[in-house]
């Protein structure tokens, strides 16, 4: 316990050797490669930071170069946000299977080097779709790239588990999400110049400078590759020497349970998908909208279109506490969904400075994200959890795949107006579930809006 | 008279709100100050003597006023725009005096007091230039290769052309000298048509038409470029009013439904409003099939008085103003050194509306004001019929305890 407490407070002050010295020094081991210590599993902890780097910086890649893919592609909007959908498909499946294939099939650390692997592979072959000037290729490589990218994630969250459960879990948790918001917006910013680069020393642009630019932006997936090895090779020793088990995921998927999923989890799902698909696709579409319309340069086209990454980066943890600590998540989803229909009926009918729409548009999104998912475990049994996170992310990876192509056809057919209409509707649907959650937890008597106080006193009378 | 002013919302930049939108519902079509929603348009050749010459007079009745436009090939591709307040207003045409050197009152329209507003447009020349090497957004957008005037075209006979079911018409040109045989396989069309109710076509841009403008679509097809990288333009004259040119100005507009990731709406004043207007969206197409991906950014230079070099004469606008005049000119260059092109191929498209009263101003379409007037008031509704529900069942509940 006592222990525990001094990592803590070394975590946070940032000055781990010294507190590895003081207790370290009677092992045999140095602080750095003792398992059991702060200072190892700080390493392990940034490992597992890079580990999803990779994939998030490419995830985004083809939003960052939209107008250079659509040039050099000769693809109209519809075609170029099949990228994303191609993303999308494989994980409205492998959302059920990522959990099972971790903990019954390949083990936790050959499952982070495969699902690694499909990265890899899927962005090279995203790149090489390229170079030799075919889309289908690109596509395919998508397909690959989103069988790897979402598994991923899974797997990156149960080495966190193995390796800080009960120590420094949430803020491990915490800073894994920033790390995927550094990754997004680091992609945002530097492809179009590393792009202009390319297009500099090759001489011109084209499907061959775009196919380049995207093997060099596939190093960051091959550097979580390397620490998926490396990880491996660490944890496989810790297990050796402290003889623990292997990570597993816990999650059971059993898919008779979604008839039992009851009216306010339905709603929470519509609320999870009608929000998230007005948010993804925009972004993806984002950086011409900004040139369009605002007159953006492509530079600050791409800041303002990773601002709400980078917002979300500091807010998440922020607003995580915030919620922890008022309870009232309905109101807490109530106010994001709200806020984020401003930010929309902002872009869509105003010429005022984005900046102020994208911030709102930040902000709500971090805050959905602290109140909405944990409404989940409020509503279903904890042996039903892993069931219905799965079927959310799965219809969330569903919702976003079509409406990708839906926001690819509409843009192309009647212009950004209708396109923001249309994420305003969605985001209005999601209202009118919010709403419809709230006046149905008031009249059932749920414990969903209830505020950190009267969970509290929940509690006791629950155990009794 | 009914005037609807809900119209110049669509261009007011800051969200409305529903109820606002749901009033626009009501009041969506657009009226000039002219205010004909619908005129009687007549479209005729008026043939010359003794050989065939290309002069087309569009005459558009409504209730009180008339409208004439007077289309010719004569000299450069020109057009004679004259509103007069009366229904009973004609054109006349002198032939013989059209034809000769200095036409000067060759062409009249009676009664003379009748007009309330007349100016002109030529179509001077077809310019190209050179965009290799050529950085993004610099004017001229490179080295100019020799203009081709269109004084020196040679125009089909209009007449064939002539569509009176679309009320349209084509003139359709190349150059009379064509040495290195650019336009052997290709042409230069101006495509006039006139609308007798508003509307809008279904191709892009789709321009929003009244029954006041005339439609002119430029196409350049076929035609080879000088180099792989020929950006072309197109050099416009029109009248100045007094010492000063009329200006072209660029208004933002938050509409982009008909002209997809178009947020901008250009626009030429004679004199302040009502006069006559040029209105047109800053794109043109490198494709027949006029989508998004086709796109090219149309750029228009300030207006400048055209004291350097001569214009081509255009007859009929000395015929109609006299000799005396002074021109003042502009270009539109279609396209830039990146993206889409002519190149791709060898296809140029731009739309335009001439017209006279108020320029016709895009609304919000019936389909994006239902579904904000849906998306907003479906939570709002639920939002107060849920809360009254549960306020009735609270007094409920609390009367039922107060028995027990």
């Amino acid at each position: 316990m006592e222990e525990e407490d001094g990592e803590e407070r070394a975590l946070l002050g940032g000055r781990p050797e010294a507190d590895s010295a003081l207790q370290g020094a009677p092992r045999a081991l140095p602080a750095l490669c003792d398992p059991s210590h702060l200072a190892h599993r700080l390493v392990v902890l940034l490992l597992m930071c890079l580990l999803g780097f990779g994939s998030y910086f490419c995830y985004d890649n083809p939003g960052a170069l939209q107008t250079q893919v659509k040039r050099d592609m000769q693809v109209n909007t519809t075609k170029f946000m099949l990228l994303y959908a191609w993303y999308s498909w494989p994980n409205v499946i492998l959302c059920f299977l990522g959990g099972f294939l971790i903990d019954r099939i390949f083990g936790i650390r050959w499952g982070t080097v495969i699902f690694s692997c499909f990265v890899c592979i899927g962005q090279v072959i995203f790149a090489l779709g390229g170079i030799f000037n075919a889309f289908w290729l690109m596509e395919l490589g998508r397909f690959v790239f989103g069988i790897g990218g979402e598994s991923l994630a899974v797997a990156q969250n149960t080495y966190a588990v193995s390796w800080f459960k009960g120590k420094e879990l949430n803020l491990v948790f915490g800073l894994q999400l920033s790390m995927a918001r550094i990754g997004s917006t680091v992609n945002m910013n530097l492809m179009g110049w590393l792009y202009g680069k390319i297009e500099a020393s090759l001489g011109s642009a084209g499907h061959t400078t775009l196919g380049v630019t995207l093997m060099v932006g596939g190093i960051t997936c091959i550097l979580s590759l390397i620490c998926a090895l490396v990880l491996a090779y660490l944890d496989r020793r810790a297990e050796k020497i402290l003889n623990k088990e292997q990570g597993k995921t816990g999650e059971v998927i059993k898919l008779t349970d979604i008839k039992d999923f009851s009216l306010p989890l339905m709603l929470v799902f519509i609320i999870c998908v009608c929000y998230y698909v007005a948010v993804f696709p925009f972004i993806g579409l984002g950086k011409v909208f900004f040139i369009e319309k605002f007159r953006f340069s492509s530079q600050s086209a791409s800041a303002i279109n990773s601002i709400v990454y980078i917002i979300s980066a500091p807010m998440s943890p922020i607003f995580g506490f915030l919620v922890d600590k008022t309870g009232k998540n309905i109101v807490w989803v109530l106010c994001a969904v709200a806020t984020t229909l401003v930010a929309h009926m902002m872009l869509a009918f105003t010429f005022w400075n984005p900046w102020i729409a994208m911030c709102l548009l930040g902000f709500s999104y971090s805050l959905l994200a602290c109140a909405l998912w944990p409404m989940v475990a409020f509503i279903v049994p904890e042996h039903q959890l892993g069931t219905a996170y799965g079927f959310m992310q799965s219809i969330q990876n569903l919702g976003l795949a079509v409406i990708a192509i839906l926001a690819g056809m509409i843009l192309d057919t009647r212009g950004y107006l209708l396109l923001e209409v249309f994420f305003i509707a969605c985001v209005s649907l999601s209202l009118l579930a919010v709403v419809f959650l709230y006046l149905v937890n008031r009249a059932r008597g749920g414990n969903l809006n209830y505020s950190a106080k009267q969970r509290e006193q929940m509690k006791p009378s629950h155990s009794e | 008279m009914l005037r609807c002013w809900g119209p110049h919302w669509g261009w007011v930049p800051w969200a409305p709100t529903p109820w606002l939108l749901l009033s626009l519902l009501v009041c969506t079509v657009p009226f000039g100050l002219l205010g004909e929603e619908t005129r009687q348009v007549s479209m005729e050749v008026i043939s010359g003597w003794p050989n065939p010459q290309n002069l087309l007079h569009i005459r558009a009745v409504g209730s009180n006023s008339t409208l004439h436009y007077v289309w010719s090939s004569l000299g450069p591709p020109a057009v004679v725009l004259v509103a007069t307040n009366t229904t009973q207003s004609v054109l006349n045409v002198n032939w013989s005096l059209l034809l000769s050197p200095d036409p000067a009152g060759a062409l009249m329209v009676l009664p003379k007091n009748s007009i309330q507003f007349s100016s002109a447009l030529v179509f001077t020349r077809l310019l190209e230039f050179d965009s290799t090497n050529v950085s993004e957004g610099t004017q001229p957008p490179g080295k100019p290769y020799p203009p081709y005037s269109l004084a020196k075209f040679s125009w089909n006979n209009v007449t064939n052309s002539l569509d009176l079911a679309t009320l349209s018409a084509i003139f359709r040109g190349h150059p009379v000298d064509d040495p290195t045989g650019a336009f052997a396989n290709g042409s230069l069309t101006f495509k006039v048509q006139a609308f007798s109710r508003s509307g809008r076509p279904a191709q892009p841009p789709r321009l929003l038409h009244t029954a006041d403008v005339c439609q002119v679509e430029v196409a350049l097809v076929g035609a080879s470029p000088r180099g792989n990288h020929s950006l072309f333009g197109l050099e416009v004259a029109t009248l100045g009013q007094g010492p000063d040119c009329p200006s072209v100005n660029e208004q933002d507009s938050i509409d982009d439904e008909y002209a997809p990731a178009v947020f901008q709406l250009n626009r030429l004043l004679w004199g302040s409003s009502p006069s006559g207007f040029m209105q047109w969206r800053p794109v043109a197409f490198s494709q027949e099939q006029r989508a998004r991906e086709s796109a090219l950014a149309c750029q228009a230079s300030a207006l400048h008085p055209t004291l350097a070099y001569p214009l081509p004469h255009s007859p009929i606008v000395q015929a109609f103003f006299g000799s005396q005049n002074n021109f003042c000119a502009f270009n539109l260059t279609f396209g830039a050194p990146t993206g889409p092109g002519y190149w791709d191929q060898h296809y140029l498209c731009w739309s335009m509306l001439l017209g006279i009263g108020f320029p016709p101003v895009d609304s919000f379409s019936p389909l994006v004001l239902g579904i904000m007037a849906v998306a907003l008031g479906a939570p709002g509704l639920m939002f107060l019929g849920g809360g009254l529900f549960l306020l009735l069942r609270h007094k409920q509940y609390s009367e039922y305890q107060s028995i027990n």
